[in-house]
């Protein structure tokens, strides 16, 4: 079934979306921060899928020249690192450089409707979406480190995917940036406040504490900068959608040892559980850790911190005894835990982390560490729950997310939205991401080595979470 | 009187002997009757008020020969009237501004030669250097069909990019002038690389359902020059045909003529040639002149095909390779001078002051009789004109007529300002200058305005306006959105 639709995207077109006007100054250069470097290994891919196409299809240069184009254009000025390209100094650590030369965009047609899409069209499918187009032979100078590709389904279904590399923006970045092109093709007013490139520089802080308390991020990175690269398994990615109700009752169970636990912790809890039973290798040891990964902007000292475009995570560790697991309450044990730990995280662990980096750069003569492997060694789960806002007014109780909001002119929030993560390769990645609909619903996205996933997918405790499977490659489930 | 250049070579006694000698000679006429008449009304009051009526009283006239007279009088009349040349008003003029999502930064052009020529890493390094000393800017245009990489010049994008310059061109003249489409009585467009059949005159009768007994054309083929062979043809028909109106539309269509190969002489139109167009209302009618922008003097046309070296100076041919493109060849810039030197043969007795034109007189029959060593005069068209459009065609041409009619930077600013702007549009390239000098505020009535193209064949074309009325700032066009951060620096080379 799935091998049936492999061959159906059809890339037809690439050309460069310019900035509407010419970066001022030009040719400046910007150096990236070792916390870029340290993801260079990555790359990040999103795809928002809509049922209709947000432009018309008449005229000869519809697709060129209309409003989609020009918003897009009109933003670009404002997002000078976007359209800039990626050079080295004589260190050999990496910068950008401010020299206008815009975004690769590709076109493609899919020879199915979007919905067909959705219901059977698996991981590898996903991947014609977006652009995984590596740097050539190491050569930045042509390279456009940001790519969009837009597909159109048969039947006007339309996929937008951008692509970049990870050493220059997050995921959260891709998202905010994309809800600003939406927001100016619709005409809201987003240029009041342009996006922030470079934080201030942490000078004045108070000296870091003892080395008996290195901070879980610095701790990470330790263990992690040291490693080589995994060689691993095939990887296999498989969706599941977790409605409001399910969700909601999973955290009514568990609402006496932690009230306040959110659906993130909730989920990494139920999935951190099944794959430990899966993974036959880990399964009899005493403890057991996982990697978690949440946005780090609330603790910048910027005016606005979701304007900030770039890096912005932090990756720490958690760690439990086995018995803690093994117990009776264990799911309610792990949601506590997990929502401690996300919680705990303060603004010093960030620093530390810049600073350990630094210094790390310094001892090696200036040249940055290279990019290491972030996501995926030992299973990793992405938080976006900060890309989930609170409504306004509170009359209902429906949150909505800054991801789903992206609406172009007509309206029409995004059927679905994919993120994947290039080169996740070791443990797995699980991404727990908002959906549509809003509320306390989640998309979880898994990537997993490739029998461990097939085995989740028939796990029973997920399966009783009645989850829809989307992308999953799977027929009429 | 026009500001001349400081000369710090001769005294300043000279300056001022030679501003003398200027008025004497061109306001001859003056100096000669001013003085007659003073003396014959000197003379009659002498004689007394008497001796006038007497003397006019002897005059015996009968009815006959009074009618005879006055006969003669309104015969010589109406011939002089009849044989005068209608005078030919330009209304008004639009001229195309690309949307920005056609906008072409240096980076991005050169990393798509860099793509498409990756395995010509010559070519692609003459590229950037002719594009560093281009005086192009980081806001010209290429059509949409030339973003792709590589580019999609198939003739329904060409078609396309034809109708959307032109469209948006005419659209914005008949908004500007009123005019309704039925009262076209000419139509001529000129675009020298793209001629589908039907022609894109056609294609214009058909967007905006012009009269069925419309006077179109369509030149093809004539190269940058031909926006002032168009108006020149304009300009006969209204001879011919009396209370009409002609729209000329000129513009270069630059989808399918983007050179593909990596030859590199042909690889320099590529670097240079942008998108524009410009739509021009010319009339003879009466109602118009009180409104009309400006008036057509003169149009001089010089054609040096001829020579064969003039011939094959700008030549399209296929590559090796097979794949067409227009070669320009080293010479260029001499064949260019030779060619204006003979178009301000014609253009000198034609508006020159009488001052200058004896200057060069005297000195042409010094040279041939007394001694050939003198230097030739070059006359000094400051004197005849207060604004000079120059086609930008490219910084050298800019370069060598700035030296060779010895203009001020000022002269010529309008010229590299469009370049920088716009690049090279062809032959809608003038009409971009001459709205870069209105929406400055330069432009006033009297004003004389001399346009020069240059263009394949090889032809130098040059046409004179004069300013028929003042005209405001700010000027509706398309320089309104950035005229104010004008002009700019252009560096010698820009670093890339």
């Amino acid at each position: 079934m799935t091998g049936s639709i492999q061959h159906q995207v059809n890339v037809h077109s690439r050309l460069t979306v310019v900035s509407s006007n010419p970066t001022e100054p030009m040719g400046q250069i910007y150096a990236l921060t070792p916390t870029d470097h340290t993801m260079s290994s990555h790359t990040v891919h999103i795809i928002y899928y809509y049922r209709t196409r947000p432009f018309s299809n008449e005229g000869r240069y519809a697709m060129d020249l209309d409003n989609v184009r020009v918003s897009l254009s009109e933003l670009l000025s404002k997002y000078p690192r976007m359209i800039g390209r990626l050079v080295r100094d004589e260190n050999g650590n990496w910068e950008v450089k401010y020299n206008d030369a815009g975004v690769r965009m590709f076109k493609a047609n899919v020879a199915t409707t979007v919905d067909e899409w959705l219901r059977v069209a698996d991981e590898s499918d996903e991947r014609n979406l977006t652009v995984w187009e590596d740097m050539p032979d190491g050569d930045p100078t042509s390279w456009s480190p940001f790519q969009i590709q837009v597909s159109e389904f048969v039947g006007g279904g339309l996929a937008i995917g951008i692509s970049f590399s990870h050493m220059l923006a997050d995921p959260t970045s891709g998202v905010l940036f994309y809800k600003s092109w939406t927001d100016a093709e619709r005409g809201d007013p987003t240029g009041r406040h342009p996006p922030i490139f470079t934080l201030p520089p942490l000078n004045n802080r108070p000296p870091p504490t003892s080395t008996e308390n290195t901070p879980i991020t610095v701790k990470y990175l330790q263990k992690h900068s040291k490693q080589p690269p995994i060689s691993s398994p095939k990887m296999a990615t498989y969706t599941f959608k977790f409605s409001n109700t399910v969700i909601k009752k999973g955290l009514s169970k568990i609402a006496d040892k932690c009230p306040e636990a959110t659906p993130f912790d909730y989920l990494t809890a139920v999935f951190w559980m099944q794959v430990i039973k899966l993974k036959t290798l880990v399964a009899d040891s005493l403890t057991h850790s996982i990697s978690l990964c949440v946005d780090a902007r609330k603790h910048f000292d910027v005016p606005i911190p979701m304007k900030f475009f770039g890096n912005a995570l932090t990756f720490s560790q958690l760690c439990l005894e086995n018995e803690a697991i093994a117990r009776d309450n264990g799911l309610a044990e792990l949601v506590q835990s997990v929502h401690r730990h996300v919680n705990g995280i303060k603004k010093e662990d960030i620093d530390s982390m810049i600073d350990w980096l630094e210094s790390l750069a310094k001892g090696l003569s200036g040249v940055y560490p290279k990019g290491v492997q972030m996501y995926g060694p030992e299973l990793t789960f992405v938080s976006l729950e900060h890309l989930i806002m609170n409504p306004k007014d509170d009359s209902n109780d429906e949150f909505q997310s800054l991801v789903y909001e992206a609406k172009f002119r007509n309206n029409e929030k995004p059927m679905h939205v994919s993120y994947r993560i290039g080169k996740a390769e070791g443990a797995g990645l699980i991404i727990v991401a908002p959906v549509p609909e809003g509320g306390l619903a989640r998309t979880v996205t898994v990537t997993l080595p490739a029998e461990e996933a097939v085995k989740l997918c028939e796990d029973p405790v997920i399966m009783g979470m009645a989850p829809t499977m989307v992308l999953s490659g799977r027929g009429m489930e | 009187m026009p500001e001349s250049l400081p000369d710090f070579s001769s005294p300043v006694r000279l300056k001022y002997v030679k501003l003398g000698y200027q008025y004497l000679v061109n306001h001859f006429l003056a100096f000669l009757l001013i003085p007659i008449i003073a003396s014959v009304a000197l003379h009659l009051f002498r004689l007394g008020p008497d001796t006038i009526v007497t003397t006019v009283k002897s005059i015996e006239l009968d009815l006959v020969q009074i009618l005879c007279s006055t006969f003669v009088i309104i015969f010589i009349l109406t011939v002089y009237f009849m044989s005068k040349p209608r005078s030919v008003y330009l209304v008004d003029y639009t001229c195309y501004r690309p949307p920005i999502t056609c906008r072409v930064p240096f980076s991005t052009f050169m990393e798509h030669s860099r793509m498409i020529l990756k395995d010509n890493p010559k070519s692609v390094e003459f590229q950037m250097r002719i594009l560093e000393r281009s005086g192009l800017g980081e806001e010209t245009s290429l059509p949409p069909a030339i973003h792709y990489i590589p580019p999609k010049p198939n003739m329904e994008a060409a078609r396309g990019e034809a109708e959307m310059v032109i469209f948006s061109a005419i659209d914005n003249l008949f908004e500007k002038t009123g005019l309704k489409p039925k009262d076209i009585d000419v139509l001529i467009v000129n675009c020298s690389l793209f001629s589908p059949t039907p022609s894109l005159s056609a294609m214009v009768v058909n967007k905006y359902k012009l009269r069925s007994n419309i006077k179109s054309f369509n030149l093809s083929g004539m190269g940058c020059s031909a926006g002032i062979i168009s108006i020149d043809l304009a300009r006969d028909l209204l001879q011919v045909l009396p209370n009409s109106n002609a729209l000329v539309i000129s513009t270069e269509i630059i989808t399918p003529n983007y050179y593909q190969g990596n030859e590199r002489a042909m690889l320099l139109p590529n670097c240079l040639f942008r998108m524009g167009a410009a739509a021009l209302l010319l009339s003879n009618k009466r109602r118009e002149r009180s409104r009309a922008k400006y008036k057509l003097v003169h149009v001089v046309r010089t054609h040096k095909g001829s020579d064969d070296r003039a011939y094959r100076c700008v030549y399209e041919q296929e590559d090796p390779q097979g794949l067409v493109g227009i070669n320009l060849s080293k010479d260029l810039m001499v064949i260019a001078a030779e060619a204006l030197k003979s178009n301000i043969t014609t253009m000198g007795p034609l508006v020159l002051p009488a001052s200058e034109q004896l200057l060069f007189l005297f000195t042409l029959i010094g040279r041939k009789i007394f001694n050939p060593k003198w230097k030739p005069y070059i006359p000094d068209f400051k004197l005849a004109f207060e604004h000079f459009c120059i086609h930008a065609g490219g910084r050298a041409v800019i370069d060598e007529l700035q030296k060779n009619l010895q203009l001020s930077p000022e002269h010529v600013e309008a010229s590299r300002m469009t370049l920088h702007r716009f690049g090279n549009t062809s032959s809608s390239s003038l009409w971009y200058e001459m709205n870069y000098i209105e929406s400055k505020g330069r432009m006033k009535k009297g004003d004389r305005v001399w346009q020069i193209a240059f263009g394949s064949g090889f032809k130098c074309n040059s046409a004179v306006w004069k300013c028929n009325r003042n005209i405001n700032t700010p000027v509706d066009g398309p320089w309104s959105d950035c005229i104010d951060w004008y002009p700019v620096h252009i560096p010698e080379v820009v670093k890339l």
